[in-house]
């Protein structure tokens, strides 16, 4: 309250230090649809994670299922179910491979693009761009008839056997993701006064010189960032895997943590067990955010 | 900030003592090759009758673009139409509202300071780690409580708010808008909206026009939500009315010279959105980190 | 004090903004919630959800015909998506009235309270249709949950030119179809007899019934679930063996590598439904008229006994508030001769009730060759015999697909997945609270 009042005096004194209540009007609109859309539902998640139904008898007729207080069994369930933590695992080996193929190619066509006398630039720019515009599920369409051995121009190789399946889910990924991230990383590099580069070469630098120790690490910053979205993209990863999955018997139902919650939401119609992983999968995301937090905080917002 | 525009050329440079010759050009050439295969082999795939797509080699145009195209206009008497409006209003309508909320947003935690500003902010930001599976159902059973399941609006709002074009508007409004302006208006005796309207606004528009191709492609691509809100198929978007096609029901075939035409007409619009707005963004994440 | 401020100030906004929100809820009326609560006045109004083709305009003639009761069509993604879709909207409280139910999956809603019992207003409907597939719909009880609409007893499709190709006769058993696959492997390793699909649990439990399975039944107030029965094992065993041997393919059904493998003549038969002609025309239009149909092959030879794969119901929602007329819909359209004969033209449907099926007489084009194929078609499905499914269907169904992808992927023991199918079930009936019966 107290805040509110000084604010509404010092609003008009014009020091951004202290205006009042605009912020938090400024704010409103975020933060009300913050609270119906993210927080209502994430607290209708813990609510449904904490019951589960009840059936008796043949579980058939009025009144034979009813929805009881499950205290924490559904999370000694998630915690407990070894497929949550393989998938986990396979994420794992998955994201690495897809994070540096990804940003890797990223800042190598980045700089390519940055380099003096390149022909073609504006084509291949956006051509290597464009996969952002396809949507997951139409990528997955597309690359799944071209794995596919007997359909596939790459040759009769099994892509999606047990062996190459994750680099093939990989390379979805890479695929659409590559050019967002060049850009990124592009246009960071124009923002660079061509002057920095000037002195170096005076001083007899070369070119890939020019790269190794002068734009890479002024990219240093903006790679940090992309990791770290591209790193909870790829947690999340769910649409690949599950868009492939009918294509080939080597994805089970429970690839990703994320598949997991969908199967057991909406295969298998247990939406307790799914609201418990779903809370479990958000937990170990919020350690990662800790990380997370800090790095936008240092590099991007060091003063406050 | 010109030099941060993409179409635009740094001023002349000198020749390079040791060029790399054509090597950056191949590198990109070979790029280039990568992402369009697939795409070209949409086009290819979508000149196929039904026939040709799973009998003839692969690269080798079809005879069937038409009759495809005929085909896919005429289901459902040109449902696909509805849908492709649909997707438009969806992912237009809520880019333009997560537009305003973002940058609005973005701005007031970057030129403001006041009590809660992390707090606010890392609860904002911190809704990237919830994956929308997570939220969706939800989602879905809260808004049936508001009886508002299966409307427009189901669809439209929980996609307004999105940490990411939060994140990128206080990075923007942090580089594209100085504080001594705002001071000075605010020495004028503007209010804080007018100075937030007539100031920052037009500082901000490349920041604006990126948050709104970031949020209109993310809700375009959207499926999971529309697929659990929309119960009434005439409100569909694209994702959801293509993926009817696909998972036909038990018995019946997927329609997939409809769905390879549907792609691909779908990738036009996004296309030609992109090659006409690729001017006025920036992708710049980092903002002024190497200017300041 | 700083932390009590902020936490005030956080209170002051939510709280501002739940109010604002909650009056902008009901300042602008959903087009939904306002057609359901000005229900009475005007004629009724129903959706349905359904994945038949052409459904609309079958649906349009009964618009015609009852001013009273109009029926809008939305059609759906066919499938386990459709059952969840539709399961999640009851639970939510605003379920389409009408769906579109597989057999298999109607214990299910039942269980999940989410259809209603029509047992009053399908009094007459009743007459119309076999015992069998009436089960599949009673699930044993007293009530009736849904209107039959159309069934897939199984047969076999097989490429009558390659078979003289190949030098093979139609087999009778299913010993003789083994060594039919043998023989074609050997003649050509790039050409596959038939092919076992790990993607497929409604086709595999078909073949099953046809062997006599009974994975569910109700003794008392009891489920009895034997999912891994003698036959269930047998039928596993036997392609497990013919999988392992490389003489019968594991890729799956339904996929773009399918329907290429059809095209190409790689596949010889299909072991499918009477809806197969459908899927065939459309996935591999060119072998029109060099498919043949034939009973399934026998596990003793003498014997005549075939399996269900697919089929669906048409049921109503528990919390439609208009029952009466959503029932009246649903047995038109499953029993009324002319909404049979669009069933059968517009929807590609088989019917299930008597009155279809005696309406199926021109053979499909595809089958052109085959004039007498609805007369083959109405034998076999004499013979073919279903069994009554448990309330978690999906989940046997899901442990089916994981279990069978890793082994037709590892070529191991087809048995053990079946073992895993029953131990999934079992666990999940457990968990939930069902009375099991040892």
């Amino acid at each position: 309250m107290r805040s509110t009042k000084t604010g509404a005096r010092a609003g008009r004194a014009g020091h951004a230090g202290r205006a009042g209540a605009v912020p938090y009007l400024f704010l409103a609109p975020a933060m009300a649809l913050f609270t119906l859309f993210m927080a209502l539902p994430i607290g209708y998640t813990i609510y449904l994670s904490l019951r589960r139904t009840r059936v008796s008898g043949l579980g058939l007729g009025k009144g034979a299922r009813t929805e009881v207080f499950a205290g924490l069994a559904n999370y000694a369930a998630a915690v407990g179910d070894g497929e949550l933590w393989a998938g986990w695992l396979r994420v794992l080996g998955y994201g690495a491979l897809v994070l540096a193929l990804m940003l890797g190619l990223a800042l190598v066509f980045a700089l390519m693009l940055d380099t003096a006398h390149v022909r073609l630039a504006r084509l291949t720019r956006i051509s290597i761009f464009l996969p952002y515009a396809v949507p997951g599920v139409a990528a997955t369409l597309m690359w799944g008839f071209l794995y596919l051995p007997s359909l596939s121009p790459l040759g009769e190789h099994s892509f999606l056997s047990a062996d190459l399946v994750t680099f093939s889910m990989a390379n979805v990924a890479v695929w659409g993701g590559t050019g967002f991230n060049m850009l990124v990383l592009y246009t960071n590099l124009r923002a660079v006064p061509r002057e920095y580069y000037e002195a170096a070469r005076i001083d007899g630098a070369s070119e890939l010189g020019i790269a190794l120790r002068i734009k890479i690490p002024i990219l240093v910053p903006s790679i940090t960032l992309t990791t770290v979205f591209s790193v909870i993209a790829t947690v999340q990863v769910f649409t690949e895997p599950t868009t492939l999955r009918p294509l080939t018997n080597t994805i089970s139902s429970t690839w990703s943590p994320l598949m997991k919650v969908y199967r057991d939401a909406f295969v298998t119609g247990d939406l307790y067990s799914a609201a418990a992983t779903s809370i479990v999968i958000a937990g170990i995301s919020l350690v990662l955010s800790f990380g997370f937090l800090r790095v936008v905080k240092n590099h991007a917002f060091g003063e406050s | 900030m010109a030099a941060a525009l993409p179409g635009s050329r740094g001023p002349a440079r000198p020749s390079p003592r040791r060029p790399l010759g054509l090597a950056p050009t191949g590198v990109l050439v070979l790029g280039a090759i990568y992402t369009l295969f697939p795409v070209s082999w949409v086009v290819v795939a979508s000149t196929k009758s039904e026939g040709e797509l799973f009998s003839t080699s692969t690269f080798a145009p079809g005879t069937g673009l038409l009759s495809n195209l005929a085909d896919l206009f005429a289901y459902r008497d040109g449902v696909f139409w509805l849908w492709l409006l649909n997707t438009l209003l969806y992912a237009g309508g809520g880019a333009v509202l997560s537009t305003a909320v973002s940058t609005i947003s973005g701005y007031t935690l970057a030129k403001y300071s006041f009590p809660g500003r992390g707090l606010i902010f890392n609860l904002l930001i911190g809704g990237i780690l919830v994956p929308s599976v997570v939220l969706a159902i939800p989602q879905y059973l809260l808004f049936s409580k508001a009886g508002l399941a299966g409307t427009y609006w189901s669809v439209l709002l929980p996609q307004i708010l999105h940490p990411y074009s939060i994140y990128l508007a206080r990075i923007y409004s942090q580089a594209a808008v100085p504080g001594s302006l705002l001071e000075a208006g605010r020495l004028d005796g503007a209010g804080e909206w007018r100075l937030f309207q007539r100031v920052a606004l037009p500082l901000l528009t490349p920041g604006m026009v990126t948050i709104f191709l970031f949020q209109f492609v993310a809700i375009w691509n959207n499926f999971l939500l529309p697929f659990i809100m929309l119960g009434d198929d005439q409100r569909f978007p694209l994702t959801v009315g293509l993926y009817t096609l696909l998972a036909a029901g038990a018995g019946q075939p997927s329609l997939y010279n409809l769905i390879i035409t549907g792609t691909m007409l779908s990738l036009i619009p996004l296309i030609a959105l992109f090659l006409t707005m690729q001017r006025y963004w920036r992708t710049d994440l980092s903002g002024g980190a190497v200017k300041s | 004090m700083r932390v009590n401020r902020l936490a005030l100030a956080a209170v002051a906004i939510l709280t501002a903004a739940l109010s604002t929100a909650c009056s902008g809820g009901s300042d602008e009326p959903s087009g939904e919630a306002a057609s359901q609560s000005a229900a009475p006045a005007g004629p009724v109004k129903l959706t349905y959800w359904t994945w038949v083709p052409n459904m609309d305009k079958i649906v349009a003639v009964w618009n015609q015909a009852h001013p009273d009761i109009q029926v809008t069509v939305s059609k759906q993604a066919g499938g386990d998506d459709a059952a969840a879709k539709f399961l999640t909207a009851a639970k939510a409280g605003n379920p389409p009235d009408l769906v579109q139910a597989e057999y298999q999956m109607l214990p299910s809603f039942v269980a999940a309270d989410a259809v209603a019992d029509l047992k009053a207003e399908t009094a007459q409907a009743k007459a119309e249709f076999g015992e069998g597939v009436w089960g599949l719909v009673t699930l044993g009880t007293d009530a009736v949950y849904a209107v039959p609409q159309d069934s897939g007893p199984m047969m076999l499709y097989y490429r009558k030119d390659l078979f003289e190709k190949y030098g093979i006769e139609v087999p009778k058993t299913w010993d003789e179809y083994a060594e039919a696959a043998r023989t074609v492997h050997k003649k050509d390793p790039k050409v596959f007899l038939g092919t076992f699909s790990s993607k497929d649990p409604g086709w595999f439990a078909g073949l099953s019934q046809q062997a006599g399975a009974q994975w569910w039944s109700i003794s008392g107030d009891a489920w009895r679930v034997a999912v891994n029965d003698e036959a269930t094992t047998k039928v596993a065993s036997y392609w497990g063996g013919l999988v392992k041997e490389g003489v019968i393919d594991g890729m799956p059904y339904f996929t773009p590598e399918w329907n290429k493998a059809l095209n190409d003549g790689k596949l010889l038969t299909w072991p499918s439904a009477v809806w197969g002609p459908g899927v065939l025309s459309s996935n591999a239009p060119k072998a029109a008229g060099k498919w043949a149909v034939a009973p399934l092959p026998q596990w003793n030879a003498g014997e005549n006994h075939s399996g269900f794969w697919g089929g669906s119901s048409t049921a109503v929602a528990a919390k439609s508030p208009n029952k009466a007329a959503a029932a009246t819909f649903a047995t038109w359209l499953n029993t009324d001769p002319q909404a049979l004969g669009l069933l059968i033209k517009e929807g590609a449907v088989y019917p299930a009730s008597a009155k279809g099926a005696a309406l199926m007489t021109e053979a499909p084009d595809y089958f052109s060759n085959q004039p007498d194929f609805w007369k083959q078609a109405a034998d076999i499905g004499a013979t073919a015999r279903g069994f009554t499914f448990g309330p978690n269907v999906n989940v046997t169904y899901n442990a089916y697909r994981d279990a069978f992808d890793k082994a037709v992927a590892d070529k191991s023991d087809f048995a053990a997945a079946v073992q895993g199918m029953q131990d999934a079930t079992v666990a999940d009936m457990r968990k939930s609270g069902f009375t099991l019966a040892q």
